[in-house]
C-alpha cells in the first residue's frame, strides 16, 4: 500500500460513486448483463491499478467510460467481430419472471441488438450523451475526441439503430 | 448517407444548439415533413433505449467489486431485509454506506452554475453524488432527495466526515440534523465514519416522515424547476 493508500481509499470511494452509471453504461456497450459485468470489473480493476494516469482534476466517470469504450473496442478486436453472440434474451435476466420483468427483457434484448449493429466507438458516444446524460464536450472529453467527431458518430449511430429497430418491427415481433 | 442535416438534428435532439441555431432548426422541422418524421423517429428510438436501461443502474452492484472497492473494514447491511430504507443504512459503515447509496440514485453531470457557491447553493442545484465545489474550497456532496411527509423537499448530504440531512421550505434550505463522523483520520475525504451517524438522521428521517429516495429523473426535474413540484 505505501504513500499512495490515502489516494488510493479516495479513488475507491470516488469510483463507488459512479458504478451504477458505469454498470449501466458497460451492460450496454457490452450486449448483455454478463459481459457488461464482466467488462465493468475489467475497468475497474485497470482504473485501480493504473490510478497514476488518472488525472487530478479531471472526472472520475469520464476516465472509467474511457477505460470501458477501450476494453471493449479491444474486447470486439480480438473476437474479430463486432457486437455480441450471446443470446440476449437469456443473457439479461433483469427482474423477475413477471409480466413486468419478461417485457422489461424482451426490450432490453431488442435494443441491444440494435446497439450491436453500431460500431463500439459510435456506440460509446452515443450512450454517453443519450443514456448517461453527458454534454458533447463531456462525452468528447472522456473519449478523448473533437466535439464535432462526437456530434457526427452520434448521427451515424442514430441511424444505425433506427435501420436496425425498424426492421425489427416492434418489440412484439 | 450521413448528411449536415444528420448532424443537425443529432445537435438539436441532444440540446446542443444555441438558441439561433434552435430557432433555424424548428423553422426547418415545421417546413420538412421529411425531416420532422426523421426527428420523431429518432426521439422515439432514443426514449425506448434510455428506459430499457434505466433499471441497470439501480440494481443491486455485485458483492465481490463491491467489497474490493470497500475502503473501511465493517460489516455489510443484510441486502434483504424489510426495514425502511433509511433504516437499512442505520448500520456501521464506511464505504458500504457509500455503496447503498449509490443504488439508490443515479449521478449526473454537475450543472455549471454561479451564484454564491455555499450549502444552499449545492443542495438547490447539486445532483446527488456529485460534490460541489464550494467557494471556500469544501466539498458538499448531496447523497440523495426525499420528500417529508409535509410536503417538503429534503436533501441528505455529506461533508468530509460530516453527514446532514437539510430540507426546503419557501425557498431556503434549513439543516434539520447532523451527525459528526468519527472515523480514523486519514481516511479518505469521501469515506463516512462510524454508525451513530447513520441512525442520528434515521430518527431524523423517521421523524419527518421521509418518503423513498426520489429518482434521478425526478430529482433533476426538480432541480431544474428550482423544486417546484407542479
Amino acid at each position: 500500500m505505501g504513500s499512495g493508500h490515502a489516494g488510493a481509499a479516495i479513488m475507491k470511494d470516488a469510483i463507488l460513486a459512479v458504478l451504477p452509471r458505469l454498470r449501466r453504461f458497460c451492460h450496454a456497450m457490452a450486449g448483455n448483463a454478463a459481459d457488461g459485468d464482466d467488462l465493468m470489473q475489467s475497468t475497474v480493476e485497470r482504473a485501480l491499478a493504473h490510478g497514476d494516469q488518472f488525472q487530478r482534476g479531471t472526472r472520475i466517470d469520464s476516465w472509467l467510460y474511457r477505460i470501458a469504450q477501450n476494453l471493449q473496442i479491444d474486447l470486439a478486436r480480438a473476437k474479430g467481430r463486432r457486437g455480441t453472440a450471446v443470446d440476449v434474451e437469456d443473457a439479461f435476466g433483469l427482474i423477475g419472471d413477471d409480466g413486468e420483468g419478461v417485457f422489461r427483457r424482451a426490450e432490453l434484448a431488442a435494443v441491444s441488438r440494435a446497439l450491436a449493429d453500431v460500431p463500439e466507438d459510435q456506440r460509446a458516444a452515443f450512450l454517453l450523451v443519450v443514456v448517461e446524460g453527458l454534454s458533447y464536450r463531456e462525452a468528447a472529453d472522456a473519449l478523448d475526441v473533437p466535439v464535432g467527431t462526437i456530434m457526427s458518430r452520434i448521427a451515424r449511430a442514430r441511424g444505425r439503430i433506427d435501420k436496425a429497430l425498424g426492421r425489427a418491427g416492434g418489440i412484439m415481433q | 448517407m450521413i448528411s449536415d442535416d444528420e448532424d443537425k438534428l443529432a445537435a438539436f435532439l441532444d440540446g446542443q444548439m444555441d438558441d439561433a441555431e434552435m430557432a433555424a432548426f424548428e423553422a426547418r422541422l415545421a417546413s420538412e415533413p421529411a425531416l420532422a418524421a426523421r426527428a420523431e423517429t429518432w426521439q422515439a428510438n432514443d426514449r425506448r433505449i434510455v428506459d430499457a436501461f434505466a433499471p441497470v443502474a439501480d440494481m443491486p452492484l455485485p458483492a465481490d467489486l463491491l467489497a474490493k472497492l470497500k475502503t473501511t473494514p465493517s460489516p455489510v447491511p443484510a441486502a434483504n431485509d424489510n426495514a425502511p430504507w433509511w433504516r437499512r443504512h442505520a448500520v456501521p459503515l464506511g464505504g458500504a454506506l457509500a455503496a447503498s447509496l449509490v443504488a439508490l440514485a443515479m449521478l449526473a453531470p454537475n450543472p455549471d452554475a454561479g451564484g454564491q457557491k455555499d450549502l444552499a447553493f449545492a443542495l438547490e442545484t447539486g445532483r446527488s453524488l456529485t460534490p460541489v465545489q464550494l467557494a471556500d474550497g469544501s466539498t458538499i456532496t448531496p447523497t440523495m432527495t426525499v420528500r417529508a411527509a409535509d410536503g417538503r423537499f429534503c436533501r441528505e448530504f455529506q461533508s468530509g466526515e460530516t453527514l446532514g440531512l437539510a430540507c426546503r421550505k419557501d425557498g431556503r434550505w434549513s439543516v434539520e440534523a447532523q451527525a459528526k463522523g468519527s472515523g480514523p483520520a486519514g481516511q479518505g475525504d469521501l469515506a463516512v465514519a462510524g454508525g451513530a451517524d447513520a441512525s442520528a438522521l434515521a430518527d431524523a428521517y423517521a421523524k419527518l416522515g421521509a418518503s423513498d429516495p426520489l429518482g434521478a429523473a425526478e430529482e433533476g426535474q426538480l432541480i431544474s424547476k428550482k423544486w417546484s413540484a407542479e
